[in-house]
């Protein structure tokens, strides 16, 4: 099996460095081919990998490969640790990504970088895979920061566009603020384990739980709580959690098929599988869940508000998957790692779905981004507008779809943990995703409506060129679609409520909601019929209903409820005033004291007396020194002889 | 007894010879109080019974190496003044340091002896019997025991051959040679033209 | 274990075929004229490879001492020599065209390196101190020779002329110092010398000859390494010798410098680390803090190289000092890593230079990045592998050997290494500033080099990168040669 795994892992890399290195040799259809072929056999063996889990023939594989380098008695090595969670993970990844790849033969048709770009994707792939194939922190931390590197890239693709730069530094500090917070939750695990190893940790659990660690203020902390909530802030800056949520809104101004797959449907998600695959330390410490399950609740809700205001078509979707990245952190933070990890599955395809078919809105709107500017579209793009509908009901969580399944059972589980009161901070969870189920489904469905539905508002130029995306945009799209409808009803049962996840997944006893409630699952059909007893379903078509009336029935409604709730709007037409907090207060401040230290330690301190003093002294010296090297042979002899005599002397002296 | 006073004579001799060597101002005298240097060296080989080393040491450095040294000497015509330029002003440093070194083997080889009476107690060597061949003894141990140094040396030889032919010889271009073979094959018809001279000139 | 017959040199069929080679060739080039040098060129690769294969195939499973205790054969020796002689091979291949274009590619040059590997080889599988010597000879013979093999050069000629009259001074210094352990231990045998001292030193006895004679032999074995203050040698050596020479130099010879203090002091003098131990302390921490401050100053990348060699090793002593197998292993991995580091700068020099003019100056590798951006990174790779720069080979190399010094207690040795590679970093990154960030100069001279030298030299840069990468082997295979 290793080699198996060995060649899921290395064909997307050999295929990024054929694309990136060669780019110019084979030329545009090779380095498409290449990297397609690549990812297409990691998919391939990817889904037999995770076949083998699901008939129960294969067994989790955990072991080393190679062993870069042991130091100190740490090793570091590169390692797999292959289970149902990680078969599940690879299936989505590679799946997604080889429909992006697929669908960016079309999107870039046009680009002069289009070599690099897909040399970028498949890089990403690799990275990706890394990252959830791991079995140990330190490539879990290179496949961190690996997806963020080709994240940076991508999302500064086009870097002659000044915005695309910003965006991408954007994202790279703002990740980094969470990078540190989760090299220093390694550190912490690191200190009191003397492992990277993912097992050795887990088995010393209970030890690290019993430890201590005090701050210089004499507070003592729990040391698990304090090393999973470090881990969790790393998750945020990955999976775009309130207040490291800025980045993600901004890194739209990359290309739609990498916003599909980096910034919706895998590397976002790499949080929510790192919480979910470091369970066993989360459950030691209610804190820490307490705190997951509060700044996710915060992010599903308050992020879909900003999804209601927003008119760039990208964007609102791109709000909503913060909106949904917050649902699966709530669930985690309930201890429902299995619905969290499903809703991330269900969630990867139909949010992929939905950006490429926004993708495909924009390439025959010919790059317009702006709803405001659209409409009626749903004649010009048949293909295009179904499967985009088809995405937004299972994002909204209509009965029978995907989004339903997951997102019900992962509101069921945290009403449970409202109800049994298991961490501080659930209630208000329930509140928050029972709320976002209105909004969700009110700007999905505002989306529909002003993009496909009602007046055609572009201008004349555009509309004569409408027509609908060539077969390699259309076939990716169609092939997300039918994930996105069916996967629910083979997989909520055994993936949620039952134990197919095994040992992936630690719950503690008294955390078990799902358990207690798969006793009431019966089969996804009644599961279906069941949700009728419950406000999500209602509250779901009560947004729909609530969008139709507002963009369709009464269009002129929602400009006079703008002026009638200006306050409110301007709040969130400046996203909670996030990013001028940062702006202003953050990195001014950051700034001041900067210059402080800059003019004063660095310039006065640092650089003129001990670096360029260091370095005068030193240049000094060496001059200094090769004067001595006069070139004269018996003052070289007499150097040796003069060293020979020292010798001798101090051993006579020593000795 | 007699070899004692035999020792310390040939010593005091060579010391001073080899001081010679050094502080003589003319080369050619440095080389032939070298010369010396060694023939009294070869005597305090005598008296510890390696004639064969002695006799090679007057053979091969007197007889041939101190010759050619004292060839290379008078024809290169080595300006004196300029070699003994910087001795006076580097000879105290010199000086202390050479004493330094001498308190230094002092200490080691006379000092300490004193301490420790077990010195070179498995450096004695053994009687050696009466009529056994010096130079036999070395060649056999030379062509069995020490075998594989003995090739390396003959390769070290070699290497002094091929560097030494490389560093020196030179083609020059245009360079007249004669060619010995040549020389004998050559006929009279080569290098005879017999010219028919007329007896008087014709008006 | 007297030899008696040919058949008992059957253990040293390595050094045999070698000089079986090197004879060859010689010969051969007899009967080769003057515009056909290229087949003597190629016999010498061929028999290379066929000492190569000799070494590898003779190699005895288990450490064997033969030729009357002259002779060992054991895993160490192997890994010296087949590195020895992988490097001479590409060492001969870089040098070819800058030979040819100097009218320097003759028979006696490619005969004189085989001596010098013959020397190296010799040294790595000695046993005793008497055929250590005529391998320190047979090397520093053929090396002197080919420095001044450029007769047209006055400073070549100049330079070799020191090495000559130094290189006299240290092996007499080392001839005195074999001299009197002989006289203390009675054996030239290393085993021999080996197993008195560790009588000795069980008695208590610490003989104050044993000392003077060990400060003598670790004369000569810092001269051999290049180590300050023994190391006025090098800069000048470097710097007269034709280039192709210098990359010899600073290549071939550092394997078989290791050899010799492995021999001589891990393995015969072993029980008197304690003492030598204090020496080289002092040695390395002289070569590292000295070797990497005046680099700094220099203008000449040969003179550059040649101060960052001292450095280097300085490194390797570091290793070495500690007296363990911990301490061993990484000063061969670094011996190892070093020449292949070595190797490749010194190759870009001459691929860089050409007819009449040397590109031995850093000025020469100015807007290298315009000019050739594959080789530029290639070098870039090296210089900041060398400065040791993560994940480079050379970082691995510095952080076994400062992971040996600390778990042997001197932390203040460690900090003295890491300040040195600090300072070092400047120069070498230097290289890769003038590269990258300056405009090439007027008459920037275009790149030459045969196909099979550039693809020899890219493979030999891309080892730095791989071996770092993939550093596991290399170092599995060193601790697996050194005995614990």
């Amino acid at each position: 099996m290793q080699a198996t795994y060995l060649t899921i892992i290395l064909a997307p890399l050999v295929a990024a460095a054929l694309a990136g290195l060669a780019g110019r040799l084979i030329g545009r259809i090779g380095a498409h081919t290449v990297t397609i072929l690549g990812v297409g056999l990691s998919c391939v063996l990817s889904v037999g990998v995770l076949k083998g889990f699901v008939d129960g023939t294969a067994t989790p594989f955990n072991g080393p490969l190679y062993t870069w380098l042991v130091t100190d008695g740490v090793h570091m090595q590169i390692g797999l640790l292959v289970d149902q969670l990680t078969a599940m993970m690879m299936v989505v990844v590679t799946f997604v990504s080889l429909m992006v790849h697929i669908y960016t033969i079309g999107y870039m048709h046009e680009d002069p970088g289009y070599q690099r770009f897909f040399s970028y994707i498949s890089l990403f792939t690799f990275s990706m895979l890394m990252l959830v194939m791991s079995n140990n922190f330190l490539q879990l931390f290179f496949g961190w920061e690996a997806v963020g590197l080709v994240s940076y890239l991508l999302i500064g693709f086009w870097y002659t566009r000044p915005t695309a730069i910003f965006a991408n530094m954007k994202a790279f500090l703002v990740n980094r603020v969470g990078d540190f917070g989760f090299l220093l939750g390694i550190a912490v695990l690191f200190h009191f384990t003397g492992t990277l190893d993912y097992a050795e940790v887990f088995a010393k659990a209970d030890y690290i739980a019993g430890q201590s660690v005090q701050f210089v203020s004499g507070e003592t902390w729990n040391a698990m709580t304090v090393a999973c909530i470090l881990l969790f802030v790393g998750a945020m800056g990955k999976s775009a959690q309130v207040p490291l949520h800025v980045w993600l809104p901004d890194s739209m101004e990359g290309p739609t098929p990498i916003s599909a797959l980096i910034h919706a449907a895998t590397m976002v998600t790499a949080g929510i599988f790192m919480v979910a695959r470091m369970s066993p330390l989360f459950e030691l410490s209610t804190t820490a869940l307490s705190f997951v399950i509060v700044i996710g609740a915060t992010t599903a809700l308050f992020m879909g508000f900003l999804g209601l205001v927003n008119n760039d078509i990208k964007r609102v979707v791109a709000y909503s998957t913060l909106s949904q990245l917050g649902y699966m952190t709530v669930a985690l933070g309930a201890s429902a790692y299995a619905a969290g990890v499903f809703h991330l599955m269900t969630h990867a395809f139909f949010k992929a779905l939905l950006f490429l078919a926004a993708g495909s809105v924009i390439m025959a709107m010919h790059h317009e981004q702006d709803m405001r500017n659209m409409g009626g579209l749903r004649k010009y793009l048949p293909i295009t507008y179904w499967t985009c509908l088809l995405g937004s009901l299972a994002l909204i969580g209509f009965p029978g779809f995907s989004g339903f399944f997951s997102k019900d059972a992962l509101i069921e589980a945290v009403h449970l943990a409202a109800e049994k009161g298991q961490v501080a901070g659930a209630g208000y969870a329930y509140f928050c995703v029972l709320a976002g189920v209105f909004i969700t489904a009110l700007y999905s469905f505002r989306l529909v409506f002003m993009t496909f539905h009602g007046q055609e508002r572009m201008d004349e130029h555009t509309r004569e060129h409408l027509h609908e995306s060539p077969w390699v945009v259309t076939v990716p799209l169609v092939l997300l679609a039918i994930p996105s409808v069916v996967i629910g009803w083979f997989t909520v049962g055994p993936m949620v409520f039952g134990h197919w996840f095994g040992g992936s997944l630690h719950v503690a006893e008294a955390h078990d909601v799902l358990g207690e409630l798969s006793g009431e699952f019966h089969g996804p059909g009644s599961f279906v019929v069941h949700a009728f007893s419950g406000p999500a379903v209602y509250l779901a078509l009560a947004g729909v209903a609530t969008a139709w009336f507002l963009f369709l029935k009464r269009p002129d409604l929602p400009a006079a409820l703008r002026v009638k709730l200006s306050g409110l709007v301007r709040v969130l037409e400046n996203k909670y005033y996030f990013d001028w907090f940062n702006e202003h207060v953050l990195a001014a401040g950051a700034k001041a004291i900067g210059r402080i230290f800059w003019k004063g330690g660095d310039e006065m301190l640092i650089d003129g007396a001990l670096v360029n003093g260091s370095a005068r002294t030193v240049g000094w010296l060496s001059g200094v020194a090769r004067h001595l090297q006069s070139g004269l042979v018996s003052h070289y002899a007499f150097a040796m002889i003069i060293g020979l005599s020292a010798l001798v002397a101090y051993t006579l002296l020593h000795g | 007894m007699f070899t004692t006073v035999l020792f310390y004579l040939f010593a005091a001799v060579l010391v001073g010879a080899a001081v010679g060597v050094v502080v003589a101002r003319n080369p050619v005298h440095s080389a032939l109080f070298l010369v010396l240097a060694f023939f009294n060296s070869a005597a305090l080989w005598l008296l510890l019974q390696a004639e064969f080393l002695a006799i090679a040491l007057v053979l091969v450095y007197v007889g041939a190496v101190m010759v050619l040294f004292l060839f290379v000497v008078m024809m290169l015509d080595v300006n004196v003044a300029a070699l003994r330029e910087g001795f006076a002003r580097h000879a105290p440093l010199g000086l202390v340091v050479a004493g330094l070194m001498v308190v230094e083997m002092f200490q080691v080889l006379w000092v300490r002896r004193l301490g420790e009476p077990a010195l070179l107690a498995h450096a004695q060597p053994a009687a050696v019997e009466a009529g056994v061949s010096n130079t036999k003894a070395l060649g056999t141990l030379l062509y069995t025991q020490y075998a594989y140094p003995f090739q390396l040396a003959a390769v070290v030889l070699l290497i002094a051959i091929v560097a030494a032919i490389a560093l020196t010889m030179r083609k020059r271009p245009g360079l007249k040679l004669q060619d010995v073979s040549k020389q004998v094959a050559v006929t009279k018809a080569d290098r005879l033209r017999i010219i028919k001279v007329e007896a008087e000139k014709r008006p | 274990m007297i030899p008696t017959s040919l058949a008992d040199f059957a253990i040293a069929a390595p050094e045999v075929t070698l000089l079986g080679v090197a004879c060859v060739v010689l010969l051969l080039d007899l009967f080769i004229g003057e515009s056909r040098r290229g087949w003597t060129f190629l016999a010498t690769l061929l028999g290379l490879a066929l000492t190569a294969f000799v070494t590898l195939y003779c190699a005895p499973a288990d450490r064997t001492v033969a030729l009357g205790g002259l002779y060992v054969a054991d895993a160490v020796a192997t890994v010296i020599k087949f590195a020895a002689i992988a490097t001479m091979a590409v060492v001969l291949l870089y040098s070819r065209d800058y030979l040819s274009a100097r009218g320097l590619l003759q028979g006696e040059y490619l005969v004189l390196a085989l001596f010098v590997l013959l020397g190296v080889m010799v040294m790595a599988s000695a046993s005793s101190l008497l055929s250590m010597y005529m391998g320190i000879e047979i090397m520093a013979l053929s090396a002197y020779g080919l420095v001044a093999f450029d007769r047209e050069n006055p400073i070549a000629a100049e330079s070799a002329m020191k090495y000559f009259v130094l290189g006299a001074i240290a092996s007499g210094t080392l001839l005195y110092g074999i001299s009197i352990l002989y006289g203390v231990t009675g054996s030239f045998d290393l085993n021999a010398v080996q197993a008195g001292l560790e009588r000795e030193v069980f008695f208590g006895g610490r003989h104050i000859g044993l000392l003077f004679g060990l400060a003598f032999i670790i004369v000569g074995v810092a001269f051999k390494f290049g180590a300050v203050p023994f190391h006025m040698w090098v800069p000048d050596v470097y710097h007269g010798a034709p280039t192709s020479v210098t990359l010899m130099l600073g290549s071939v010879p550092k394997l078989a410098s290791f050899a010799l203090a492995w021999r001589v002091l891990a393995e015969g003098l072993g029980p008197l680390s304690h003492e030598w131990h204090d020496m080289l302390v002092v040695l390395s921490v002289l070569s590292m803090v000295i070797g990497n401050i005046v680099a700094i100053s220099q203008t000449n990348l040969k003179r550059m190289l040649a101060y960052s060699t001292i450095s280097h090793v300085g490194f390797i002593l570091l290793g070495i000092l500690t007296a363990n197998a911990e301490g061993y292993t990484a000063a061969l991995y670094y011996t190892l890593t070093y020449v292949i580091m070595a190797a490749a700068s010194f190759g870009m020099i001459l691929l860089l230079s050409r007819q009449g003019f040397e590109a031995d100056r850093i000025e020469d590798f100015k807007g290298l990045a315009q000019r050739s951006p594959w080789f530029a990174w290639m070098m870039l790779m090296v210089m900041m592998s060398t400065a040791g720069v993560p994940p480079f080979v050379g970082f691995f190399a510095k952080l076994y050997v400062i992971q040996a010094v600390l778990n042997a207690g001197m932390v203040w040795l460690a900090l003295v290494a890491v300040l040195a590679s600090v300072v070092g970093a400047y120069y070498y990154l230097r290289i890769v500033k003038v590269m990258f960030f300056d405009a090439p100069a007027e008459r920037a001279p275009a790149l030459g080099g045969s196909p099979a030298f550039r693809m020899v030299l890219s493979a030999n840069s891309l080892a730095v990168l791989g071996l770092g990468v993939v550093n596991g082997p290399l170092i599995a295979l060193c601790q697996q040669v050194i005995p614990h």
